[in-house]
């Protein structure tokens, strides 16, 4: 039997259960875990963390997420070469805790911004990038979406490869139009846009399934 | 305090005075004052509407659960069914819009949770005053922010809505929101009953403060010019706070730990105990020095009337009180018993350790004053003639009356909100009508609102009908079949005999449109002295209407591909009002020949679209602007030439007044003959090809307008934001 995929719940996440369906309607067996509890990283393919307002934004989105027990695990997971994913409150929380590099600052509309952009798959190394598509229309739903980073970060990033996708129109004044970024191991990748609501062509898009199917799997 | 000066601060008149007296038996003290003050409110007790409401439609077999209650019912079938109502925040709104408008959204999602549907969709109906008043822009970013900023947190999408300027609303800013939850096949409704004497009565959620106080009571009376004063009336809002207690509160339903519960919405923790034991029939004994407070020193007077938001009373059973605990704690809310349940019908305050008050919960919400005010009814619609300036610029016409701020595109509004979260959405702010995928069955929900404020300016019963026929039709387009609907009932002071005539006619049109449409109206709220200054506004009789759809996919709401065959599907008769036209191109009063409703067209138009649905490629009601307004927000993306009009009218009135009913459709020629045959069998009903889809990326009307596509989109695109730039 395939291993579970484990979806992080904390006070405040609000796209956990679509997440968890989209998991399960690409196949996969999705599992909550609970912010303050600690589990056991090695029974689970792939972990996610979803989006939504983490303890109301308070302090700086994803700051306080990012200091909750179940943390500590998702970092030795992630050391580990776990597959992890994290989009949009759960980009914001992979950053304030350390496990990728920059910030997501206020969108330069400095507004809520809910909108249809094109994305475009630049990395292609690792879990998360074995796509098989370069052009994705996706939702974003964010006020805190503009990637920032200092110039060297930018560009070792470039450099690296490790620039995961990128705005084909920037929408929110990202730094080099990024829209989603990978470790350096490439295991841990995060997006602003929401895949898991771009999985039905009813959703007015299906090519969320890929970038979530790619990675679930488990290492490669 | 003299008797004049209580009578003033708790907004009672000399007469409810003498009625509180006599039914306590003696001159009430200061708690009593308060409790009565609220409970006799206007906005707690309906006591000008409620001979009114009635008499309305409310039964029916897909009704689960009725007026009255914090939200109505309906079974979808398929064990799935939804709750949802709508609600007014005008006056907090006004004096404070992001808190105001981020309150009403928190508000009504209580209601709907509260009965154990998890909120699923919201939608708002905003009105604010003329684009050039000096408080317009501050209002627009202030609500649109309020309801954006709530919503996007909670995790529950806006989905739809409708947002209208117009200087009735001049410095009477109307903010309507609307929420649904959905009951999943096996999930149970819940009640605020306080029943079980001996049951638990517990507090959950966010500290009780002084925000608030009295709030009922401002929410029942006029503004004058002093605003600031009641700014202190309003309450402050916290969505992280109420994701919270959503998870918990449905958590501990689903477990089946509860008996009943209720929000803490207007007149707090006063009007949510009183009614649950009025509903019950039960006497409740209730500690007000148990209430967890947010700072000291807050009297037993203000923990009574505070409007404090994100609270919930709950009654449980003693053997399930352990675990109800440690669920709250769980999601890190707190949690605290403040009374139980007795006999009789009484309730007892107590307040460190000596009862405060004791009175029956009978007068103060069954026995509540109610009133017969006096009424002036609107004489009879009268049948005008149409007259227009002739024009033979009528193209540019067309982009002027698109890019004003009546008309334009409402995507500065919807892109500040979350219209997706949930996973649900098919189609959201951006069509006429919402439409969300159910989970568990496939099958469509659709949603949407009424009441446009032209046709109450036209006649209140028209206005009132309208109100439900438009949305109905505009669904029926779309495939989906109206089943309930909610309202809120937005009027100016009831003292005014034409005010209560306008009311009265409003609401009598409004019913008669659901009954003969069979959306029975589970649900509402009335919102009195939208007055300012001693100037009413337009009564405004919004609704929030939801419908289903069986199959997952169906026409769209623009057109789609070239070489379609355009159709006007109309009704006969078929009546005119020039209304925004009127207002946008030359700043005058309606005028039309829309004197009654004609109900058998009307049900044929809705009937037929239900029935055709699938042989339509893009179906669109006809609204605001008319036809002409219509074809162009249909032709985004592919143009259209129409190459004959549907009637020997002024070609000005065929273009731009709305229409009771007609709908365009455009088909696919393969179909277009089926169509034609299913006409010919409707007695009421009339399909009138007026041209084709075109490749060509014009919009071309008989030698009056051609307007290229990129105009049109500009026009209609232009920043509605525009209008708040200047705002820091």
């Amino acid at each position: 039997m395939s291993k579970k995929v484990g979806v992080l719940r904390f006070l405040g996440t609000n796209c956990d259960a679509d997440v968890y369906q989209a998991i399960k309607d690409l196949g996969h067996t999705p599992e909550y875990l609970w912010w303050s509890d600690r589990f056991d990283w090695k029974s689970y393919s792939a972990l996610v963390l979803p989006g939504g307002f983490s303890y109301g934004d308070y302090l700086r989105a994803g700051a306080l997420a990012a200091q909750a027990p179940a943390m500590d695990d998702v970092k030795q997971a992630a050391k580990s070469g776990v597959p992890i994913l994290g989009i949009c409150n759960g980009f914001q929380i992979l950053c304030e805790a350390g496990l990728l590099s920059g910030a997501l600052t206020k969108n330069i509309s400095r507004q809520f911004q809910d909108e249809w952009v094109e994305v475009e798959l630049v990395g292609s190394d690792g879990p998360w990038t074995q796509v098989g598509q370069k052009s994705f229309r996706l939702p974003i739903a964010h006020s805190m979406g503009r990637y920032f980073a200092p110039k060297d970060t930018l560009k070792a990033l470039e450099d690296d490869g490790l620039i995961w996708l990128k705005y084909k129109r920037n929408p929110n004044g990202s730094l080099h139009d990024i829209s989603g970024i990978l470790n350096k191991n490439r295991n841990v990748a995060a997006l602003m846009p929401h895949p898991e609501r771009a999985i039905h062509s009813w959703m007015g898009s299906s090519d969320g399934r890929s970038l979530l199917q790619s990675g679930l799997g488990g290492a490669l | 305090m003299t008797l004049d000066q209580k009578l003033k601060h708790y907004r009672l008149s000399q007469s409810e005075y003498e009625k509180m007296k006599l039914a306590l038996g003696h001159e009430p003290s200061q708690i009593e004052w308060a409790l009565f003050s609220a409970l006799w409110s206007e906005h707690c007790s309906y006591k000008s509407s409620k001979v009114h409401l009635r008499g309305l439609f409310t039964k029916h077999p897909r009704v689960v659960q009725g007026p009255g209650e914090n939200a109505g019912v309906i079974d979808l079938g398929q064990g799935e069914r939804v709750a949802f109502k709508m609600e007014s925040h005008n006056h907090p709104s006004f004096i404070e819009p992001t808190q105001g408008a981020a309150t009403g959204v928190g508000g009504i999602l209580r209601d709907v949770f509260t009965m154990g549907a998890r909120p699923i969709a919201s939608m708002d109906y905003l009105c604010f005053g003329d684009p050039k008043d000096s408080e317009t822009p501050r209002l627009l970013a202030g609500v649109v922010k309020g309801v954006g900023g709530y919503g996007n947190c909670v995790g529950v999408p806006t989905v739809n809505g409708q947002t209208t300027f117009h200087k009735t609303y001049n410095k009477n800013n109307l903010v309507n929101a609307f929420s649904l939850g959905l009951f999943r096949p096996g999930e149970e409704v819940f009640y605020g009953r306080a029943s079980g004497v001996g049951n638990l009565i517990v507090y959950a959620g966010a500290r009780t403060g002084r925000d608030g106080v009295h709030g009922a009571a401002m929410a029942s009376e006029s503004f004058g010019s002093n605003l600031e004063a009641k700014k202190p009336n309003v309450q402050i809002g916290d969505p992280f706070y109420e994701k919270l207690l959503i998870e918990a509160c449905l958590e501990v339903m689903n477990e089946n730990l509860i008996v009943g519960i209720q929000d803490m919405g207007a007149a707090g923790l006063t009007s949510s105990t009183f009614e649950m034991a009025a509903r019950a029939g039960t006497g409740l004994r209730m500690d007000l020095s148990k209430v967890p407070l947010r700072e000291p020193d807050i009297s037993p007077e203000e923990i009574l009337l505070s409007e404090s938001q994100e609270r919930m009373v709950m009654i449980v059973e003693p053997k399930n009180l352990n675990r109800v605990v440690d669920v709250f704690k769980r999601w890190d809310l707190d949690c605290a018993v403040i009374g139980e349940i007795t006999s009789g019908d009484h309730v007892e305050l107590v307040w460190k350790n000596q009862v405060i008050a004791r009175v029956s919960h009978k007068p103060l919400v069954n026995q509540a004053p109610v009133y017969e005010r006096p009424f002036d009814l609107p004489s009879q619609p009268k049948k005008t003639e149409i007259t227009t300036p002739e024009s033979n610029e009528l193209g540019s016409v067309l982009l002027k009356v698109l890019k004003s701020p009546e008309m334009r595109s409402r995507e500065w509004i919807f892109k500040q909100y979350d219209q997706r979260v949930g996973a649900k959405t098919m189609s959201a702010c951006e069509s006429d009508v919402a439409l969300l995928r159910l989970p568990d069955s496939g099958r469509v929900l659709g949603m949407n609102t009424g009441c446009r404020v032209s046709v109450m300016q036209w006649h209140p019963y028209l206005g009132g009908a309208d109100a439900v026929i438009f949305p109905v039709i505009q669904q029926a387009t779309r495939g989906v079949k109206a089943l309930a609907l909610t309202d809120c009932l937005n009027f100016g002071n009831p003292e005014k005999p034409q005010v209560m005539g306008e009311f009265v006619s409003a609401l009598k049109g409004l019913n008669e449109a659901a009954t003969q449409l069979e959306v029975p109206i589970i649900s509402g709220n009335v919102s009195l002295y939208n007055e300012t200054q001693g100037k009413s506004i337009v009564g405004t009789p919004a609704t929030g209407i939801v419908g289903l759809r069986e199959p997952l996919l169906g026409p769209s709401h623009e057109f789609t591909e070239s070489a379609l065959e355009i159709f006007i599907l109309k009704t006969k008769p078929e009546m005119y009002l020039m209304g925004e036209f009127n207002r946008i191109v030359h700043d005058r009063e309606p005028q039309g020949d829309f004197t009654e409703i004609h109900f058998e067209s009307v049900k044929s138009i809705q009937k037929f679209c239900l029935e055709n649905f699938q042989h339509f490629e893009c179906a669109k009601a006809i609204g605001r602007g008319g036809l002409a307004v219509t074809l162009a927000r249909m032709c985004l993306s592919v143009g259209a030439e129409i190459v004959s009009l549907d009637g020997p009218r002024n070609p000005q009135v065929s273009l731009f007044a709305e229409r009771f009913y007609s709908v365009v459709l455009g088909v696919k020629k393969a179909k277009a003959e089926r169509l034609k045959q299913a006409i010919e069998k409707e007695r009421h009903l009339e399909l009138v090809p007026i041209g084709k889809t075109q490749e060509a990326l014009e919009l071309k009307i008989l030698n009056l307008i051609k307007v290229n596509l990129n105009d049109v989109k500009t026009a209609y695109s232009e920043n509605l934001g525009g209008l708040v730039e200047n705002l820091a």
